[in-house]
């Protein structure tokens, strides 16, 4: 019998949202197209490190494991990326694992990401259909901006995109790309258009639009693959636009 | 509602690539005519001497101190604001952004060294610029290539600049033009530093 192959982890942990970071290592029997929660689940069932120290099981989050979810998303070997979907077999060894220190850090590996849906939630990241007026039948979407639409609704809210940009985190009150292309999203619907003023306002304000600085990682990093770049340039436009008549129409 | 953010953001990428932009090419134009000769460089400094302070005074305080006092400032406080990631995430783009923050910090002094220098204190001291008062001062190699790569970070950062502008705007909103808009401001970066390089050379002979 061939003898078993061990992957290394190294993995930054921190006991409580403000007690100091600390690493371990841990062994996990290798096996072919291995993940890093799969990984982690192993560790979880035998919290040995290298050492042969037992300590607390690795607490982090996942839900999904189809990268469809964004619960699993960390820092795997300084990049941002989802933990379900990425295959050991991909990744340089040893294979170090952190939290996504743009979010306040739970413990571990877990992540406050409630941030996202304060800023979904100021950017007005729905459609208004109940009121006192009546909605008729829904209206006809256009199909290539679907299309486009389809794609920005791949969002699954992970984070990646605020880790990877160098002006998302605690220094800065910027919202991220990912609610900015939401905004483009809502905007984008026959119905979420009477709204679209409103959300242009929402992000012209401080920690909004103009924080970009077109480092571009977002759209490097997105797992979906959405076109983030694109769409804060097409913000870009709309907002001037809304600026523009904000000062020639009042 | 006012969003004072917004605007002095708009008025910081605007003031960088009219007044300094603008600024900045004629310092090049002007300097480059040095590869014609020193007789070509000195009439063309004794042209801009010969506007009536009267004229070139505002002119100087109004669309250059001020953008640029402002531009600085507004600068260091949206620098501030980045935690650069190019180690982990060595994308181009990435690299682009994080060199856009160290020229500026460098620009930052050079700048505050070079006006003080030569426009405060050799030029408002009453000396007369010429291409031998340059050539003396620039006799110093530690001068001449502090000099160099201050010409080199002022005209990547403008460069650059242009490409985020045209972002930042929604000019180039889709992803073929905002390549293409990038290569080409590169191509201009590359050349505009031959240029200051081979400017710069005339000093050394």
């Amino acid at each position: 019998m061939a003898e078993q192959k061990f992957v290394t982890f190294v993995i930054e942990r921190q006991d409580g949202p403000n007690e100091k970071p600390y690493t371990q290592e841990f062994d996990v029997p290798y096996r072919p197209s291995l993940n890093v929660v799969a990984a982690l689940m192993e560790i979880q069932k035998n919290p040995v490190t290298r050492d042969g120290k037992r300590v607390a099981p690795v607490v982090w989050e996942c839900n999904c494991l189809e990268k469809v979810c964004g619960a699993c998303m960390m820092v795997i070997n300084g990049k941002a990326c989802q933990a379900c979907c990425a295959l050991i077999d991909n990744l340089k060894w040893p294979i170090h694992l952190a939290p996504a220190r743009t979010f306040p850090v739970i413990r571990d590996l877990l992540i406050d990401r409630t941030v996202m849906f304060e800023n979904l939630k100021k950017i007005q990241g729905w459609i208004n259909v109940d009121g006192s007026w009546k909605v008729h039948e829904a209206p006809r979407q256009n199909p290539y901006t679907a299309q486009t639409c389809y794609e920005i609704s791949h969002c699954m809210t992970c984070g990646c995109c605020l880790e990877a940009c160098p002006n998302v985190g605690p220094q800065s009150d910027f919202m991220g790309p990912a609610p900015l292309a939401q905004v483009l999203l809502f905007n984008l619907n026959p119905l979420g258009k009477y709204d679209k003023p409103k959300r242009l306002e929402a992000i012209m304000q401080k920690g909004g639009i103009t924080s970009c600085g077109n480092s571009q990682n977002c759209e490097a990093v997105c797992p979906k693959n959405i076109k983030l770049t694109r769409y804060i340039a097409q913000l870009n436009r709309d907002v001037n636009i809304q600026a523009l008549k904000n000062i020639f129409n009042h | 509602m006012f969003n004072v953010t917004f605007y002095l953001r708009r008025l910081h990428s605007i003031a960088g690539l009219v007044c300094l932009g603008g600024f900045l090419l004629e310092h090049i134009l002007t300097n480059a005519r040095v590869l014609i000769g020193p007789e070509s460089f000195n009439a063309a400094v004794d042209l801009l001497a010969s506007i009536p302070p009267q004229i070139m005074l505002p002119l100087e305080l109004g669309l250059v101190c001020t953008p640029f006092l402002f531009h600085a400032i507004y600068g260091v406080y949206i620098a501030w604001q980045a935690k650069n990631n190019p180690q982990h995430y060595r994308f181009i783009n990435n690299i682009q952004f994080w060199l856009q923050r160290m020229t500026a910090w460098y620009l930052l002094v050079f700048l505050a060294w070079h006006v003080f220098y030569l426009r405060i204190f050799v030029k408002g001291g009453g000396a007369h610029i010429s291409f031998q008062l340059l050539q003396s001062y620039f006799a110093n190699p530690v001068w001449w290539v502090l000099y160099l790569i201050g010409m080199w970070a002022a005209i990547f950062h403008f460069c650059n600049g242009v490409t985020t502008f045209c972002m930042t705007w929604g000019i180039a909103a889709g992803p073929r033009i905002q390549k293409v808009i990038n290569a080409a401001m590169m191509a201009l970066c590359a050349l505009l530093c031959f240029v200051s390089l081979a400017f710069m050379v005339v000093y050394l002979m």
